[in-house]
């Protein structure tokens, strides 16, 4: 449990980034779908079907149908329409004479021929009842040709009653699991249908209704879409013409029967042709390029310049096709065809069992995709970055795009990824604008800390410069200020490893046969060693003159430092007082390494048991003592500071062997200066390019001898 | 670097592992600076086992100085046990075993340092 409420609680903080607006957005997004036929997006989720049929068109490779069309051409020869049931009853007959498998007539003759008898004795009552029973009855004439063949009058289905609209008179008889889909079933209150002396002659009347929408409704832009199969017709079943033409064909075996699903009517059969159908029984037609090849003018039909074997085996439907019939409709291909064409297409669609599919569950489907598809998104985009959360989009897009594709070309399923993909970039661009403003303030915070840092580093490489400066400064130039002196010679060096370092150097005189120098080196790193190292330096060089000794002036100085000493700082040093005419040398060792002496080719090193002590401020009150040794003429000592001794490249330390050998090197004589470069190169080269890790400092100072030189 | 603690009845051994230097002084100095917190003259001695250091950098040196003054200024005892050779050559250079009492063992450390009270 406090698992599952950790994770909720993980999840709903992860929410924070932006994710709650684009969950809201994903809510709106499947409501519309939902809704979507209620909606602006229903023309598009149209246009998208219709588009998937301009891509992919019913294949229209058969010719079962022949529509034989009233056009302009048998207007023109034959009279105006209505032409007199006699000419109708002739084109009828002359192509049944081709034995066509059925004959539809795309029209209704409602109302008795202008030359019927009765029409004949209301126009005009002076003939005599026995010329009137002598005359011929056209209507007659048409129903008993009608009765010749298989022959199929239209009803048009009317949403009310009218005058003149009465009940159709041949129903289907037998429609297997009818009484469970007629609440579903399209039903027309009343039908207008031909005489009924002409109706008795048919074999079957189908109903020519595109749809009952089209009665009310124009929401469809008046594209026709979808045809019903079955309606009821004051309770009774009909097929449409197409449908009763094609079950006539099929005579014994055209059984019609329903498949039901829970949501109503999934399929039509008809014999062993079925459809699927929408829920009420309509279809969706598959709509094949417009054709005009099984198209017969009836001015040719009527003259015989058609041979009627060509309605062998055949389906005929007789329907007007001319500029002053309108009866046209606009197919989502963008045909405008004559509405005799839809019947055609009907029935070329049954006998290929081809039709659009958009089962109930399907818009369920788009809906869990819609979802599906927000959720990833809203899990993945903001944690990426935002060239790949486009490609993620894009690539989502694209999948469903396709898949669209796909399943229409499959099964003629009508799966709308256009309207998924539209409703996904609301949420898309909120979740990447979410992304992109994070990552704007992460860019602008990191510039932010870039510019400080810098600022940052400006300054302190100011005042490290200016630490540095005053550091370097504090320091003499012995080769300078020695220049004029013959008794010795002195040359030092400090190079800091970081701006400023704890090391320093110094070398004065205390009268005029004493010099004193030394070299120290401040334990840690920069500012507070390089301020310590500043009154360490100037301590030791107030007190050096003062004190009577180098032992009790080195005993001051630590007193003196340790006094206010927060950082427990140290200092090692070593200290050394030259009488430069008799050559005695006085020293402290604090805690640092004993200088090098090179006399005669040979090293010694200056060091005592008697003058070594601890790093000032170490111990606080150690008993510094001063050791003697003499120097000879000639010599030269170099005082160094670890900077030298553990210069490392990275394997090992430079160390006081190699200190010594490049001690010895120089055979020949040079200035201390150009000496003590060489020793730094010499620790340079071997570092190699790593890094200094202390401060490098040396103090070389050559005794000439006392007087004796001077005289030279 | 680590560091072990354990405590006898004769002195509290702390035995830190590998370098004192500049990543680990602050942290060493620290941990020593605890145990000398509750350290008193009657307490045993605090020694530090270097066997197993094998190098001290200047800031150790300063964290040994450090924790010796604070030993001294609460009278407790502090020393320095089994130096490793290149250990013992800085002490030698820097003289701090002047700051720091240092032993070879810690047998003649405890030795050393009982006998002195």
């Amino acid at each position: 449990m406090s698992f599952i409420s950790s994770r909720l609680t993980f999840f709903f903080v992860r929410l924070s980034q932006g994710r709650l607006l684009a969950l809201a957005l994903l809510g709106l997004a499947g409501l519309v779908l939902y809704r979507i036929e209620d909606t602006p997006l229903a023309n598009l989720h149209a246009a998208q079907f219709d588009h998937y049929q301009r891509q992919m068109p019913r294949p229209r490779e058969e010719q079962p149908a022949i529509v034989v069309e009233i056009d302009s051409r048998s207007l023109a020869e034959y009279g105006q329409w209505p032409w007199s049931r006699d000419r109708v009853a002739e084109l009828v007959e002359r192509i049944l004479a081709g034995a066509p498998l059925a004959v539809g007539l795309d029209m209704l003759f409602s109302e008795q021929d202008h030359y019927s008898p009765e029409a004949l004795a209301q126009r005009l009552p002076s003939l005599s009842p026995t010329a009137l029973q002598q005359l011929p009855n056209p209507d007659r004439h048409l129903a008993q040709v009608l009765a010749s063949g298989p022959t199929v009058l239209a009803i048009s289905g009317l949403s009310r009653q009218l005058s003149g609209s009465r009940a159709p008179q041949k129903p289907l008889t037998q429609v297997d699991q009818l009484e469970s889909a007629r609440p579903r079933l399209i039903h027309f209150a009343a039908g207008l249908t031909s005489l009924p002396i002409l109706e008795h002659a048919a074999a079957g009347e189908g109903f020519i209704n595109p749809s009952p929408e089209k009665l009310t409704a124009t929401r469809e832009r008046g594209v026709l879409r979808r045809v019903p199969t079955l309606a009821l017709i004051e309770q009774q079943p009909f097929l449409s013409l197409p449908l009763e033409m094609v079950r006539l064909a099929l005579g014994e075996e055209g059984a019609t029967r329903l498949d039901l699903g829970a949501k109503g009517i999934q399929r039509i059969h008809i014999g062993a042709y079925s459809l699927p159908t929408q829920p009420n029984g309509e279809v969706l037609l598959h709509f094949g390029k417009a054709d005009s090849h099984y198209y017969l003018s009836a001015a040719d039909v009527l003259a015989g310049r058609v041979a009627a074997e060509i309605f062998a085996s055949r389906l005929v439907l007789i329907g007007f096709n001319a500029s002053g019939l309108q009866d046209r409709i606009v197919t989502p291909l963008g045909d405008s065809l004559p509405g005799v064409d839809i019947h055609v297409q009907v029935i070329e669609s049954l006998l290929a069992g081809i039709a659009l599919q958009r089962p109930p569950w399907l818009p369920n489907l788009e809906l869990a995709a819609l979802l599906m598809s927000g959720l990833i998104l809203i899990g993945v985009i903001p944690a990426m970055r935002p060239r790949y959360a486009a490609a993620t989009f894009v690539g989502l897009s694209l999948a469903w795009v396709l898949s669209g594709y796909i399943a229409f070309k499959v099964g003629g399923w009508l799966f709308d990824s256009t309207a998924i993909v539209l409703l996904l970039s609301p949420i898309f661009m909120s979740l990447l604008s979410g992304t992109l403003i994070v990552a704007d303030n992460q860019r602008r915070s990191a510039e932010h800390a870039l510019h400080s840092s810098r600022e940052e580093a400006a300054r302190m490489s100011g005042e490290l410069d200016a630490a540095r400066r005053i550091q370097i400064g504090l320091l003499p130039n012995p080769s300078k200020d020695f220049a004029q002196e013959h008794r010795f010679e002195v040359a030092a060096l400090l190079e800091p490893a970081r701006a400023v370092g704890g090391d320093y150097y110094d070398c004065f005189t205390l009268d005029a046969r004493r010099l004193c120098f030394a070299i120290a080196d401040v334990s840690g790193k920069g500012l507070p060693a390089s301020l310590f190292m500043a009154v360490a330096k100037t301590l030791t060089g107030a007190l050096a003159r003062r004190a009577p000794d180098i032992g009790q002036a080195m005993r001051e100085v630590e007193v003196e430092l340790n006094r206010e000493n927060p950082e427990f700082l140290f200092v090692t040093a070593f200290v050394g007082v030259l009488d430069v005419e008799t050559g005695q040398l006085d020293f402290v060792r604090a805690g640092h390494d004993a200088p090098l002496l090179l006399r005669g080719g040979e090293i010694l090193r200056i060091d005592a048991e008697a003058a070594a002590g601890p790093p000032l401020c170490a111990v606080g009150d150690f008993s510094y003592q001063a050791a003697q040794t003499q120097l000879a003429p000639g010599d030269l000592l170099c005082l160094f500071t670890d900077g030298v001794t553990e210069a490392s490249n990275g394997v090992s330390l430079f160390g006081v062997d190699r200190l010594i050998d490049a001690m010895i090197a120089p055979a020949r004589e040079t200035s201390m200066q150009a000496r003590i470069e060489d020793l730094r190169d010499a620790v340079r080269n071997f570092e190699a390019g790593q890094p200094a890790a202390d401060d490098l400092t040396l103090l070389l100072l050559h005794w000439r001898g006392g007087k004796n030189v001077n005289a030279d | 670097m680590q560091l072990t603690v354990s405590q006898h009845a004769s002195a509290t051994i702390v035995a830190p592992v590998g370098r004192i230097d500049h990543a680990s002084a602050d942290a060493f100095l620290a941990q020593v600076q605890t145990l000398l917190a509750t350290h008193g003259p009657d307490s045993p001695p605090l020694l530090l086992d270097f066997s197993a250091v094998d190098y001290i950098a200047s800031v150790g040196l300063r964290a040994l100085m450090v924790s010796s003054r604070q030993a001294k200024s609460s009278g407790g005892k502090i020393a320095i046990v089994a130096l490793q050779p290149l250990v013992q050559e800085v002490f030698n250079i820097a003289r701090f075993n002047l700051v720091i009492a240092c032993f070879d063992t810690l047998e003649s450390a405890t030795k050393e340092l009982s006998a002195c009270e």
